[in-house]
């Protein structure tokens, strides 16, 4: 079984190859709640910038608010995303212009009723942007979790429907992502960052067996199931978490109040 | 298969049992911002409880729902029954507050193996004879948002206690757990809720779901996670139904004011 690593270099300020993995290329989507206080830096990381829909509201109206001691056109200049896709029925119209005038792609998918904004962003990544080397590829989701829960129980299943991608589902309070049965997992936590409650999920499917290493109540080929255990509230106790799983879980991890 | 109906009354003014299900209330109230129809749950529920750092969030946030009244005559007035769980969150000027009121604090600072919901949702359960437990469906405010490990455990609660009446609540939306055994009936309340909705195959797929009064009814459909699952639905009828092979969470948006 191969091994697969994780770091939150994203929400480090400088993206720099600490010697655990190869070099990711960050790929971010901003979806249509609250932008986290952090976006700036996962903006600074990414290649490529993409909004759901009404997420291009929110970095319209929200950005500058991150930045109150800047004008705030300047600020809607300086983070203007390269793309805007989704099926349009959230984009407020003044947006929409002021973006297209600055040139940002915009993609309306509004016949297609079947997926997700954000699984159109994410398939748009995967097929259309042959420039991206996909192997390091690691797709940031800004805004994925709060408002309503099925929308985010829909970015969940993106994540797992994609789950030969790396996507990292991020809010405020914590982010979120898979680790694939396939392989066993070493995942380095930046304790400045990130840390230290954290939980494994069984998505999907019980889990007959997860082993950890790393973790204030370690899993020692222990059974998780929803409506039996499910490790939450757990606490990261050691620099690089391992996990091993018969089947696909998601790992959670808060992050940290400035 | 046994039929189990569904109806958000606890989110209309308090009446008399309009549908027949006239059920009794509790109220949990977490550590998250508290919803804006707080007073309206609080009203109709019978017993209320404030899980730890819950206590934080009635004692600041029920005045800013009553911005013309004094802060202490609500603060008097929403005064919870009991304060449970490892108290790790409760500030000391609030835990004070609501002692000398005469809430009921019950400290559980031992107990590390449970959320402090499910310790909430255990005493609901196991201590509070007067209670009619029938009838009883326990409502839980402030149960999504903040630290996800958080939300995924409230959301096991419902599946560790899934032959109770549990609700989790927020301002956007409401979840619950439809258990296989039954057939649901699902009576929308269209003042204050809808018309988004999902249904969820939660722990484990569901080889077979069937729907009417969706917008995207399914079929004998499968659905499981990294496949279909039924997101930004439509409820388009007043009675929605449900069957399945599995347990499924239903989860639909409520109305802005």
């Amino acid at each position: 079984m191969g091994l697969m690593t994780h770091s939150s270099t994203f929400l480090l300020p400088k993206a720099s190859i600490v010697g655990h993995g190869p070099a990711l290329n960050y790929a971010l989507v901003v979806l249509n709640q609250s932008l986290p206080r952090f976006t700036p830096l996962l903006w600074r990381h990414a290649q490529l910038r993409l909004c759901a829909d009404g997420g291009a509201n929110r970095l319209y109206d929200d950005m500058p608010q991150l930045f109150r001691y800047d004008d705030v056109f300047a600020v809607r200049n300086r983070y203007k995303p390269d793309v805007i896709k989704g099926d349009m029925d959230s984009i407020r119209t003044e947006v929409r212009d002021f973006y297209a005038n600055l040139g940002t792609r915009i993609i309306d998918e509004s016949h297609d009723q079947d997926t997700t904004d954000l699984h159109k962003c994410i398939a748009f990544i995967r097929d259309l942007m042959p420039d991206l080397d996909k192997s390091n590829l690691c797709v940031l989701v800004a805004g994925a979790l709060g408002g309503r829960f099925d929308h985010e129980v829909g970015n969940i299943n993106v994540v797992c429907r994609f789950a030969t991608m790396r996507i990292i589902l991020l809010s405020d309070d914590s982010l979120i992502h898979l680790l694939p049965s396939t392989y066993h997992h070493e995942i380095h936590v930046h304790s400045s960052v990130e840390g230290p409650h954290c939980g494994l999920i069984p998505i999907g499917v019980p889990s007959e067996s997860t082993t950890t290493t790393g973790l204030q109540w370690n899993l020692s080929a222990t059974k998780m199931r929803f409506g039996g255990l499910v490790s939450t509230s757990n606490i990261v106790k050691e620099g690089i978490v391992t996990v091993r799983s018969d089947s696909d879980l998601l790992w959670t991890i808060s992050i940290k109040k400035a | 298969m046994d039929l189990m109906t569904h109806s958000s009354t606890f989110l209309l003014p308090k009446i008399s049992s309009k549908n027949g299900l006239a059920l009794n209330y509790a109220l949990v109230v977490l550590n998250q911002h508290i919803p804006r129809f707080t007073p309206l749950l609080w009203q109709h529920a019978q017993l209320r409880l404030c899980a730890d750092g819950g206590a934080n969030r009635l004692y600041d946030e029920m005045p800013q729902l009553f911005p013309h009244e004094e802060v202490f005559a609500v603060r008097n007035r929403y005064k919870p029954d009991v304060i449970k769980g490892d108290m790790d969150s409760i500030r000391t000027e609030v835990l004070d507050f609501y002692t000398n009121l005469g809430t009921r604090i019950i400290d559980e600072s031992d107990d590390q193996t449970t959320t402090d919901l499910h310790k909430c949702i255990a005493f609901i359960d196991n201590f509070t004879p007067d209670l009619d437990k029938s009838n009883l469906c326990i409502l839980v405010a402030g149960a999504l948002g903040g630290r996800f490990d958080h939300e995924a455990g409230n959301i096991n609660v419902l599946c560790r206690f899934s032959t109770m009446r549990i609700i989790l609540l927020t301002d956007d939306c409401l979840i619950l757990l439809l258990p296989s055994a039954y057939h649901h009936e699902i009576h929308i309340q269209s003042s204050v809720e809808g018309p988004y909705c999902g249904l969820i195959p939660i722990g484990m797929p569901s080889g077979s779901t069937t729907t009417t009064g969706l917008e995207w009814n399914l079929d004998n459909t499968a659905m499981k996670f990294g496949g279909l699952v039924s997101t930004s639905n439509i409820a388009k009828e007043q009675i929605v139904t449900v069957r399945s092979s599995s347990d499924l969470l239903w989860t639909i948006s409520t109305k802005k004011a």
